[in-house]
């Protein structure tokens, strides 16, 4: 693997070489507190040291919102979408986001792969950088350390001067091409990041809980505090599930089928015309939500579902946790059917 | 977990196929039979128990069960109980109007494997919709099967729908036809009682019959518990299950239970698969 310095006042000439290059989407400040990925239009407005943005690039991939069709109904004709296929670079991703991607690529493959999806996703090289864990921050505990690199074409390392920038993928090689702001690498060994281990349990452990997760003691209490906003849904970088809804235009004659984001938290997530509901509870529609997670696609898979992100909980309106459920989890299944506990899982960092 | 995406064909997957209405029948105050021609009369080619993803711009889209076996060439038969807006504005459409259809969806009866058995159908309420596709493919493919036995439920006998179909089954010297309502009028000389009522009674060659349900959730538990009691093997039981659905295409996930999305995995599952999937009966 090839790798370089990229010094900090070298940091905005870098994104201007990017941006001859294709559309470059990064992190800005977003209010006060928060960041955001956005479209990059001042190269030194971009922010890449930051704990997490309120939304991952899922967004790119799968829009909030997005037309299908546009339709008549005098003559009930209808075109699709058209999708741009401009080349995106995304700059600044966090390893757990872009794992994330990489799982999204599963779901909207497998079986029927999907066009929209994969128009968009095509075309998309990424450019990952190292973060400082917060108190949200668990991807360690589900198998995704810091530096872990799938997935980038380039992935840029936090040190005193800047970043050591380096060469993952031959498309990521083409992107610093004729780029003479790097210098040759500093001499220094990867960042060694302190990231505390969060889950109780090893992630690959996690099956044989959720197998006797079912019928737990925490999907009542939780759903006490849950207000069921569908927040967690909203923020979260694999959840993809959509509602589709046509809306027509004030002549009533034209309109548009829509498909936008939806959440299993929300009441009518699972409900069909003539009143049944086939989740009514919000401690049934908690337990989908988090056996989506670690469960039922990792039950295929064999990976858990859940990127370790902290969003869910960061902006949970409840202050509900998916770690204290997890371990809430862990704790009953040792109670019921280990009668011992186990002792805290010890994950190898240097072996990750 | 790595996909190259770039080698991946793609799908273009929510774009119905404008088709005309042919023919029109109402059967109750709230159920509608359609029978639709696809562009250039194409054939369908579903599966009896396979569903459709029914479009009407401006109202959306909805999974509507095929009613017609595949073995109508030409055009395909649907049959709508007006629940919501969409089934309205379908109820209200005239012969010669379009709608979009996407499809056929899902899994359906495994007709192959049913070979050389008895059909027993259990149908209630507009469970009898989708199982009428099994029927008429037995029917018309008679030398194939067994005995076709078919158990039929409805609330009251102003709900009952196919009356051409029912009168036929029931002068057949060759279908087992029996029917019941939950509760009676006056005119009615049927049985009368729910659904489960009918099953103490069959005389069954039990390894070699196969059991088709189909009906609204609450029945499932009941005939369910009927056919363990007649001892009828889990492995020769399919049923089909109903969901909110958006996309058919195993994507928009509203009709998951556990790891199985029932537009892809089903609507007809064979029950020892769907036995240990909690949420699902």
């Amino acid at each position: 693997m090839k790798k370089y310095q990229l010094n900090k006042k070298q940091l905005p000439s870098f994104i201007d070489h990017l941006k001859k290059q294709g559309t470059v989407f990064a992190p800005h400040k977003k209010g006060d507190a928060s960041y955001s990925f956005a479209k990059v239009v001042e190269s030194d407005s971009v922010i890449l040291e930051y704990n997490r943005t309120l939304n991952s690039i899922k967004k790119y991939f799968l829009p909030p919102r997005e037309l299908l069709l546009s339709y008549s109904r005098k003559d009930n004709s209808y075109k699709k979408g058209t999708i741009g296929k401009e080349k995106k670079i995304f700059l600044g991703v966090h390893s757990y986001d872009m794992k994330a991607v990489l799982k999204l690529d599963y779901n909207f493959t497998e079986g029927n792969p999907e066009e929209n999806y994969l128009l968009r996703r095509r075309n998309s090289s990424f450019i990952g950088v190292s973060f400082i864990p917060d108190e949200f921050h668990f991807s360690q505990s589900v198998g995704m350390p810091v530096h872990d690199t799938d997935g980038f074409d380039i992935y840029l390392e936090k040190n005193d001067d800047g970043y050591t920038v380096k060469i993952i993928t031959e498309k990521g090689e083409k992107l610093i091409k004729e780029f003479n702001g790097l210098c040759d690498a500093l001499d220094i060994s990867s960042n060694h990041i302190q990231f505390q281990n969060k889950l109780k349990y090893n992630y690959n452990r996690l099956p044989e809980v959720f197998e006797q997760s079912w019928n737990a003691e925490v999907w009542e209490e939780v759903a006490k505090r849950c207000v069921g906003c569908g927040t967690c849904n909203l923020v979260c970088p694999t959840c993809y599930c959509f509602d589709v809804e046509d809306n027509m235009d004030l002549s009533l004659q034209n309109g548009t089928r829509d498909r936008s984001w939806d959440g299993c938290m929300l009441n009518d997530f699972a409900a069909v015309a003539g009143g049944e509901n086939f989740r009514k509870s919000l401690a049934d529609r908690q337990r989908h939500r988090i056996f989506r997670k670690f469960r039922y696609i990792t039950y295929i898979t064999g990976e858990p579902w859940c990127v370790g992100c902290g969003r869910c909980t960061a902006y949970c309106t409840a202050g509900i946790s998916i770690v204290d459920i997890v371990n809430q989890l862990c704790d009953e299944y040792e109670q019921k059917y280990l009668n011992r506990p186990v002792e805290q899982s010890g994950l190898n960092l240097e072996g990750l | 977990m790595s996909i190259a995406i770039s080698d991946i064909k793609t799908q273009e997957l929510y774009s119905p196929d404008i088709s005309e209405i042919i023919a029109i029948k109402r059967f109750t105050e709230k159920e509608k039979w359609f029978e639709i021609r696809l562009p250039e009369g194409r054939s369908l080619g579903h599966q009896p128990g396979q569903f459709v993803q029914v479009s009407l711009f401006g109202a959306g889209e909805a999974p509507i069960s095929v009613t017609s076996s595949p073995t109508k060439e030409g055009s395909f038969e649907l049959c709508v109980r007006e629940v919501g807006m969409l089934t309205k504005i379908f109820h209200n459409l005239k012969v010669g109007s379009t709608i979009g259809i996407r499809g056929p969806y899902g899994k359906g009866f495994d007709v192959e494997s049913f070979k050389g058995k008895d059909i027993l159908i259990i149908g209630g309420g507009i469970g009898i919709v989708p199982l009428r596709s099994l029927i008429n493919y037995v029917i018309d493919n008679r030398k194939d099967y067994g005995r076709l036995i078919i158990l039929y439920g409805a609330k009251t006998p102003d709900e009952l729908l196919y009356p051409d179909d029912l009168k036929l089954w029931d002068k057949s010297n060759d279908i087992e036809y029996h029917i019941t309502v939950d509760q009676g009028t006056p005119e009615w000389k049927g049985n009368t009682g729910v659904i489960t009522t009918l099953i103490p009674g069959l005389d069954l060659d039990l390894p070699n019959t196969i059991t088709a349900v189909v009906g609204p959730p609450i029945m499932y538990k009941f005939v369910l518990m009927s056919l363990k009691t007649k001892r009828i093997p889990d492995k020769n039981i399919y049923l089909s299950l109903e969901r909110r659905m958006k996309c058919g295409v195993g994507k928009c996930g509203h009709c998951q239970i556990n790891h199985s999305y029932i537009c892809q995995d089903g609507p007809v599952y064979h029950y020892p698969e769907l036995k240990h999937l909690q949420e699902a009966i």
